[in-house]
């Protein structure tokens, strides 16, 4: 599924002291099965434009447009369904007594049967490895469990985009590693994700495309290697390196993900 | 969520309300609130009523935020209009549907009542507009502190005030993550019966009540490891001054009030 939002202008609190444009004309698409990473500091818009690839905001002006229709027109279940968002800090939202209740929440209010909803819970437990957790309480997990859980959660209504919003921010190794390896089997699955984060590290490694957002617009949009080599500021530290390299080795390439780059620092240490 | 123009949120601007001392306007609403209810003629209601609205016009808070009551204010003063208009039995008969009569006194009296109620929640409403959640609590503290001597806990009192005024947007704006968050998961909030809206605020409240108790934690650890440990010996950096305009504004809003009970 393409997901494109459209000149996507967003106001906090209009018409009070307290009045923030939050966004400014965005304009950007997610392709079908591509993996798209926002980047940019707080307050740059990120959480704010993940609201409104499913419409829990509604943009001040400007469309979202799913497969070129408005995204204003479709029912909003169906929409919420096919646009999957996790929140940031997604776990303050657990609430049922069991981790398969919890998980089975959204599946059911689309009104699947019993069955269905069963194979979905367990599918979208096994997705995230938390299988063994079914049975367990929600509010008794650490953390990174819990994160585990309520990505399920949303996961679990097959959604055709799927956007995470800070997904690993405070996570173990282990659960950010489960977490980016589920990003690649969705891709692997023609499923789109959006992911915003502040780690750069994470986005280089499993984008197709980066978009970078400052004060509420778009400052960059392309490839990682256009995208982090153009703008050294938002680039991870890999990227740093390479660049500082190539002020005197300009014939490198310019790699972002981590093994690209230990290969060509390899060849070029061998001569 | 509208969240940030409800009735009584802090409206940091420049205005002489402002810049008073908390404790004159803690003591003015509370006399005014005490004294609202020996005003018993519609001229002193209206006096009232004109004396807030200058106020409210002098605070620069914009006057909308005083429009959007919340709910249960809403029904109190409806409810207090209709008991009077339907029960009280004076003066003539304005309508007759047999088992039910208005008449024009208990109409007025409804209308009356209702009114008082709703000036009662605009001062207050003002109170907490005009005076940061600090400012607040250090008048608080210190209106409460000859009570000391009774062995009242004016300090903790105080604290534990400010703390529920200083959470309730930070608790709606939760509230409001919260509910984003389930919408997200297909959760609709105003479909079906009473029973089934009410079972549908479930995972909504549930996360909203474990979450309180967190922050709870969270909170009294962050005082503790700032070395918080009650109001013994306990200094101020912002000290209070009592100056002339408080003691000008507290006698202007007690003359205003005579005149109203008077009248």
């Amino acid at each position: 599924m393409r997901l494109e939002l459209e000149e996507i202008s967003y106001v906090y609190s209009r018409g009070t002291p307290f009045e923030i444009a939050a966004l400014r004309g965005v304009s950007l698409a997610v392709e079908a099965g591509e993996v798209l990473g926002v980047c940019g500091g707080t307050g740059s818009g990120k959480s704010t434009l993940a609201q409104h690839t499913n419409l829990l905001l509604s943009p001040t002006s400007g469309r979202v447009l799913v497969d070129g229709v408005d995204a204003a027109s479709l029912e909003k279940i169906r929409l919420r369904q096919r646009v999957g968002l996790v929140f940031q800090f997604p776990e303050q939202a657990l609430f049922a007594p069991t981790v398969e209740e919890d998980v089975a929440f959204a599946p059911r209010q689309l009104g699947l049967d019993e069955e269905e909803v069963r194979t979905r819970v367990e599918e979208a437990l096994v997705a995230l490895g938390a299988s063994r957790l079914a049975r367990r309480s929600p509010h008794n997990l650490s953390g990174g469990e819990k994160r585990r859980v309520a990505v399920a959660g949303v996961l679990a209504m097959n959604p055709e985009v799927l956007v995470l919003d800070e997904p690993t921010a405070g996570l173990d190794p282990a659960t950010r590693e489960t977490l980016l390896d589920l990003i690649r089997s969705l891709r692997g699955a023609g499923i789109s994700v959006v992911l915003i984060s502040h780690d750069l590290d994470e986005v280089a490694e499993v984008a197709d495309r980066v978009c970078i957002l400052e004060q509420g617009e778009v400052k960059a949009v392309g490839t990682p290697a256009e995208v982090f080599y153009g703008h050294p500021e938002y680039a991870p530290t890999m990227v740093r390196v390479v660049s500082s390299l190539r002020e005197n080795y300009p014939e490198i390439v310019q790699p972002v993900r981590y093994v690209e780059t230990v290969n060509v620092l390899k060849k070029l240490l061998e001569g | 969520m509208g969240v940030s123009r409800s009735l009584g949120r802090f409206y940091p601007v420049d205005s002489p309300l402002h810049a008073l001392d908390p404790r004159a306007k803690i003591l003015a609403v509370m006399s005014l609130v005490l004294g609202l209810f020996f005003v018993r003629s519609i001229p002193g209601l209206v006096l009232m009523a004109v004396a807030l609205l200058a106020v409210v016009v002098m605070s620069r808070v914009p006057v909308k935020a005083f429009l959007k009551l919340p709910r249960v204010v809403l029904f109190i003063v409806v409810f207090t209009a209709l008991f009077q208009a339907l029960f009280s039995r004076q003066g003539e008969v304005l309508l007759d549907w047999g088992l039910l009569e208005v008449h024009e006194g208990g109409l007025l009296m409804g209308i009356f009542l209702a009114f008082r109620v709703l000036l009662l929640v605009w001062m207050a409403g003002l109170l907490t507009a005009t005076t940061g959640p600090v400012a607040l609590f250090d008048g608080l503290e210190d209106l409460l502190s000859p009570l000391r001597r009774l062995r009242f806990p004016s300090h903790e009192v105080a604290m534990m005030v400010t703390i529920a005024l200083r959470f309730i947007p930070t608790l709606q704006e939760e509230a409001a993550k919260i509910t984003r968050a389930q919408a997200a998961r297909g959760a609709g909030f105003d479909e079906g019966g009473p029973i089934r809206r009410a079972r549908s605020l479930l995972p909504v409240l549930l996360p909203l009540v474990i979450g309180a108790f967190r922050r709870a934690d969270e909170l009294a650890e962050a005082m503790e490891s700032r070395g918080y440990r009650g109001g013994i010996g306990r200094t101020r950096y912002r000290e209070l001054r009592f100056g002339l305009r408080d003691i000008a504004a507290l006698t202007v809003t007690m003359l205003i009030l005579a005149l109203g009970i008077a009248l």
